[in-house]
């Protein structure tokens, strides 16, 4: 008989997130294994007490997701793990911490197929702000949108300096070329979408990030995209279910069109779902992130 | 292919109990995850964490659990998981901490069931003391008895504690529509004068009723016991009671022993959960939901 195939869910926080739990399960994983309140230095021994139970057949049926959401700690997991594999006793490894890889690569596929069809342009060719910029959802479609060749923006609701270190930081790690922001006010938000072709709204669910009024100060905006999915919406105007409706309060740009949270969600959701799937049915083991997934959603949109 | 059906399990405490997660299983659920010491701030993202991740087809295959030890606590995080849901994403939650809704389901249940066989009455203005009462078990007994129209006491060691815990109970899970009272334990022989029904929930190891005071008790019908280990809470009534006769009652009383309510508390929350799997709208589940179950299995499993 076959194995079951056990995917062992590391967890900094504690407990995991029931969104990977029911994604884990959805895309046919038999056991799910919590493993909470999961330290960096316990990544290695835990990786090598997974990869050792199982022999050759076993360990293909067996992988490790990393949650949490931190996305730095979630990728010094992720390579620690690497490290501590020893073929052939290997297994595969998805770091995807609070969903944000996932959710920000299919946020910045998303609207970066709308910005081609509706406004023939490449992201290299746009400045780009992330509101929720200091979150896990913000800064992966920040470094991700960066990584593409957009001029990109962290913004920061309470302090610059947050949102400047964690630029800085990510810059050195990933090589992109993220910059900092803060916006406290309204006043301050009007002044930063001035300007800006491309908002990315990653903040906390049920807040409302930009209103009507600010958003008249946009006169170049093409695309936005919000995956906040609880009422009030991230941008006023938009709705759950746009994917490239106009967005009309943008009164100063015209042609600006939504991406909303459920079109983000569905790719979102193919997207989580093809990449656990692939730790089931890979020959050799994989080690994916932010940059796979980003990948794997381009692949989804343009294949839709 | 079906989607597997899985119940997330929320506890404040540090473990779920492993009694819950084998009634899960065995009721149906594919997988049951724990989600541990987890604090009422935070039930809203795991909610919502939760029922985001699957189509609203596959949500009826997808439940949340809350257990815990505390009552109000389990009450309040089965409100705001209610309010949480953003239809059509919505799923079905259970809240029965420390198995505490259906065992008291099952023991009012299983009295209300006696009542009407053995005495030809029913709970509607009977006296119902709840002796040790200001645990989970005593305080959803006591609202439960209430709720079906009788005139509750609660009773406890401190009459302060009891009176707490009784004003709780109406407010919080009563809505103010109940009224339950509170005693001291010191002052019990004089409540057993006008007693009809004792429920006994307190440690167990302790006896909460002596021989003499069941002697004593002019009109009691019906004593129950969830303690199941000796001594038992109330003198004369084992374990194994369901229904009997106690020994030296001078009212005929009958006496309820810890494993006739075990077993309605298992039907109980076996039927509950399987009731969450099955159900086409998504339910919130709690001591009424068990009481009715309770009552349904006592009527149509004898």
């Amino acid at each position: 008989m076959q194995k079951r195939s056990i995917l062992h869910m590391l967890d900094p926080m504690p407990n995991n997130s029931p969104f990977d739990i029911n994604m884990a399960m959805d895309a046919g994983f038999d056991v799910l294994m919590p493993y909470n309140n999961v330290k960096l230095d316990r990544v290695y021994s835990l990786t090598q007490d997974a990869i050792f139970s199982r022999g050759p057949a076993g360990i293909k049926r067996t992988g490790l997701f990393i949650g949490g959401r931190d996305l730095g700690l979630a990728m010094d997991m992720l390579e620690a793990c690497h490290q501590a594999m020893v073929p052939p006793f290997e297994i595969s490894v998805f770091a995807d911490p609070s969903g944000a890889f996932t959710t920000a690569a299919a946020l910045v596929a998303c609207v970066e197929q709308t910005l081609k069809i509706q406004h023939g342009k490449e992201l290299k060719d746009c400045r780009v702000l992330v509101f929720g910029g200091t979150g896990p959802v913000g800064i992966a479609t920040g470094i991700i949108a960066s990584l593409a060749g957009a001029d990109t923006t962290l913004v920061d609701h309470l302090l610059l300096d947050s949102a400047m270190d964690m630029a800085k930081s990510f810059n050195r790690r990933f090589g992109c070329t993220l910059k900092g922001e803060c916006a406290r006010t309204e006043q301050d938000k009007a002044t930063l979408i001035a300007e800006v072709d491309i908002i990315f709204c990653a903040a906390k669910a049920g807040i409302q990030v930009l209103s009507s009024e600010v958003l008249k100060a946009a006169r170049n905006l093409k695309v936005v995209g919000d995956v906040n999915a609880v009422p009030p919406l991230g941008i006023e105007g938009i709705k759950r279910t746009d994917a490239g409706a106009p967005l009309l309060n943008a009164i100063n740009a015209p042609g600006a069109v939504a991406v909303g949270a459920l079109a983000v969600g569905d790719i979102k959701y193919q997207l989580q779902h093809e990449m656990l799937n692939f730790m089931l049915t890979t020959d050799k083991p994989v080690y994916l992130d932010f940059r796979d997934a980003f990948n794997k959603a381009r692949d989804i949109v343009t294949k839709k | 292919m079906e989607k597997p059906f899985i119940l997330h399990m929320l506890t404040t405490a540090k473990n779920l109990s492993p009694f819950d997660v084998n009634m899960a299983m065995d009721a149906g659920w594919v997988s049951a995850l724990p989600y541990i010491n987890v604090e009422a701030s935070e039930v809203q993202g795991l909610v919502q964490d939760a029922i985001f991740s699957r189509s609203a087809k596959n949500l009826k295959r997808t439940g949340i659990f809350i257990g815990g030890r505390d009552t109000k606590q389990a009450m309040d995080m089965l409100k705001t998981a209610k309010r949480s849901m953003i239809p059509p994403f919505e799923v079905s939650v259970f809240a029965d901490p420390s198995g505490a809704f259906t065992t008291a389901a099952g023991m009012v249940a299983a009295a209300e069931h006696e009542l009407i066989t053995k005495f030809n009455t029913t709970l509607a203005g009977k006296t119902v003391l709840a002796l040790g009462g200001t645990g989970p078990v005593g305080q959803a007994a006591a609202v439960i008895a209430a709720q079906a129209g009788a005139n509750v006491m609660i009773i406890g060691r401190q009459l302060e504690k009891a009176q707490h815990v009784a004003d709780m109970c109406n407010s919080e899970f009563g809505d103010g529509k109940i009224t339950i009272l509170a005693g001291a334990d010191a002052d019990k022989a004089e409540y057993m004068k006008t007693a009809d029904v004792v429920f006994a929930t307190g440690a167990a190891g302790i006896e909460l009723l002596s021989a003499e005071l069941i002697a004593s008790a002019p009109q009691l019908k019906v004593a129950a016991d969830v303690n199941a280990v000796p001594p038992s809470g109330i003198a004369g009534v084992d374990a194994f009671h369901n229904g009997t006769p106690i020994q030296g009652s001078n009212s005929q009383a009958v006496g309820i022993g810890a494993l006739a309510i075990g077993n309605i508390k298992y039907h109980t929350q076996n039927r509950l959960l399987k009731k969450m799997l099955n159900t086409d709208k998504p339910v919130y589940l709690h001591f009424e939901h068990a009481f009715e179950v309770a009552r349904d299995y006592m009527e149509t499993s004898r």
